[in-house]
């Protein structure tokens, strides 16, 4: 008992460690990977050596700000989903379903057509909009207890709803088509203001995430065993909803909703190391990070030297995943 | 003279005899033949080229998807024309289009390919490409529109008077020009560039430009990274109306590195004119817009 522990905790050191040399390899490949060709070396002196070129702009001003965009995105969007799969105990289940893409979908494109002229930037409207939309998701669910079943059907009726309401705004005025690429889930216009945004709610978000791991790994158990815990249900799926919203509004705000991360790294995730969230999640956090940097290297050469959204190459690689998970949807429970 | 109230060729019958077959004409466009009679008076155009056009053959039309914009319409012919709208390019409204008793429609042969068969129970429609049109079928359309308005006569001065405005503005460019050139149209959350098969793109050809990207795609989304590779000598930006991408861009200093703006060679495009508009008389204007902020002529 206690070496077969040991051996598993060892395992797991392994592949966090292997996890990060995967990790940094592709930062480095993020930043030296694009239109204009610069060595993964001389991307990396560029970081240190501010000589003013052209070269060195493009990987301070551009990249880089792009490179942790990808981080602190693809980081943030799978604890979230990590997070979301425990709460409402449904494999399916991803930041999605909480309204918050959708909403912010909304408010942006609505912003456009409305308020042209507005000085705020479209990641203000972003982040109200998936503050709004996870609050009706949650007010209608909560009302008279909330249950999973309750809280998956009605974000996916908000989510429909919003999303309507969307369309009906594209289709009614030109100016809306200007968001259908922001819409993709596209990441290679990040500049640091970006950065500036997310950096926080990203960083609090994952920080807060870790340290109630082992109430998610209760709650995962389901609302009985819970309660024999002596856990506060209640308090904690309002501070765990917080959590997805604050994560995943962030992402959706600078890089619009960028689809599958959160459903598909707690799934690989919980298959290399098990059920306990107190792994669970940095992991997750990690392999997010990891997906959405490689997906965004993709991104540039699908259409070299142009850029392709990355939410494209995400939807690539997650769609056969999902309709996989759907048909061996019995046996995952 | 006939008046033709918008419904089955049996209508020739109102003419005379002699006429009847001189009056009626078979007008090949993207859905195949279409059979259009006498002179129409009750035109209405679906797109923003076709209004260019038939204005310029002298006909108002009495409905035109305005996009619920009079303003764009006023700049398109240059004053306040007495028109109905008949709701959005992308979704026109067919009651109204129905209540104007047309006997002429002209709509896009892309974006009104799924209305197609209801316009023509309303009135004869000939389908003609506008929005993926290259310069050389928007010449083709004109052509095609003249002969449809049964003024073809009028429609081959006018285009005379076209080639030879752009020859003489042709003749203006200077000789040793060689800068190359591209326009960008600036979006809320990205930069698209026209690039030399665009309908802008060939306006710049056929003024004696280079192109700065030469591509069969006739629009490309671009990084900041990309443009500096690309780095145009001259660049013009169509921008939409608030704040765009390329507001964020001014404050990188890889902007201020772009030959174009290190040698003041980036400038305002008008986003109807140059890019929505797509008719004759807007190349012109597109055209002349050049000269006079390149060159100040």
């Amino acid at each position: 008992m206690y070496h077969s522990a040991k051996r598993r905790s060892s395992s797991r050191l392994m592949m966090f460690i292997i996890a990060l040399i995967i990790f940094i390899f592709g930062l480095g490949l993020n930043l030296s990977v694009g239109a204009s060709d610069i060595s993964i070396i001389d991307s990396l002196k560029y970081l240190f050596v501010w000589d003013g070129s052209k070269e060195q702009l493009i990987i301070s001003t551009l990249r880089l700000p792009r490179t942790l965009i990808g981080v602190f995105v693809g980081a943030s969007l799978a604890v979230a989903g990590a997070l979301m799969q425990a709460m409402t105990r449904n494999p399916l289940a991803s930041p999605q379903i909480f309204g918050v893409n959708a909403g912010a979908s909304l408010f942006v494109v609505a912003s456009l057509v409305i308020l042209p002229a507005s000085p705020y930037s479209s990641v203000i409207f972003a982040f109200a909009g998936a503050a709004a939309g996870g609050a009706i998701v949650y007010m209608i669910a909560s009302s008279g207890g909330m249950t999973p079943v309750k809280l998956a059907l009605s974000g996916m009726a908000v989510h429909l709803f919003l999303s309507s309401m969307t369309q009906a705004i594209i289709i009614l005025n030109e100016s809306g088509e200007d968001v259908l690429y922001w819409m993709t889930g596209a990441i290679d216009g990040s500049n640091w203001q970006d950065v500036i945004t997310i950096a926080p709610f990203s960083v609090i978000g994952i920080g807060l995430a870790l340290v109630f791991s082992g109430s998610v790994s209760v709650l995962g158990l389901g609302d009985e065993t819970a309660k024999g815990l002596g856990q506060n249900m209640n308090g904690i799926r309002i501070l765990i909803s917080l959590i997805i919203l604050i994560l995943s509004g962030a992402s959706v705000a600078v890089a619009g909703p960028i689809g599958f991360v959160g459903l598909l790294v707690p799934h690989i995730v919980r298959k290399l190391i098990g059920e306990h969230y107190q792994y669970v999640l940095p992991f997750s956090a990690l392999f997010g990070a990891i997906l959405l940097v490689y997906a965004d290297v993709l991104a540039r050469w699908i259409a070299f030297p142009y850029e392709s959204p990355v939410g494209i190459v995400t939807a690539i690689i997650g769609t056969p995943f999902f309709l996989y998970l759907a048909r061996k949807g019995r046996n995952l429970k | 003279c006939l008046i033709v109230s918008g419904c089955s060729s049996s209508q020739n019958n109102n003419g005379s005899g002699k006429s009847e077959s001189k009056d009626s004409r078979v007008i090949h466009d993207e859905e195949g033949k279409t059979t259009v009679s006498g002179t129409p008076k009750r035109v209405v155009v679906l797109e923003l080229s076709f209004l260019d056009a038939v204005h310029n053959l002298g006909i108002t039309p009495v409905g035109i998807a305005d996009d619920n914009k009079k303003d764009m319409i006023k700049k398109l012919v240059g004053s306040s024309i007495d028109y109905t709208s008949v709701g959005t390019r992308s979704e026109p409204n067919l009651e109204v289009i129905s209540s104007l008793k047309p006997d002429l429609i002209i709509a896009d042969a892309e974006r009104h390919k799924n209305i197609y068969k209801q316009l023509k129970k309303i009135a004869p429609t000939i389908e003609l490409k506008s929005r993926e049109a290259t310069y050389d079928e928007t010449i083709d359309s004109f052509t095609t529109i003249a002969k449809a308005l049964n003024k073809e006569d009028e429609g081959k001065e006018k285009l005379a008077e076209h080639k030879k405005v752009i020859n003489d503005l042709k003749a203006e460019l200077p000789k040793d020009e060689n800068r190359n050139i591209v326009l960008g149209v600036a979006r809320a959350d990205s930069f698209q560039l026209h690039t030399s098969s665009s309908y802008d793109g060939e306006i710049f050809k056929m003024l004696g430009f280079t192109h700065a990207v030469k591509s069969d795609n006739a629009y490309q989304e671009v990084s900041l990274e990309q443009l500096s590779k690309i780095d145009p000598d001259i660049l013009f930006i169509s921008a939409n109306e608030g704040k765009t991408i390329v507001d964020e861009w001014k404050t990188n200093p890889l902007w201020k590195n772009l030959k174009a703006v290190k040698n003041g060679q980036v400038y305002d495009a008008d986003r109807d004119t140059w890019t929505r508009f797509r008719g004759i008389k807007s190349s012109e204007t597109s055209a002349k817009d050049v000269l006079k902020k390149v060159y100040n002529k």
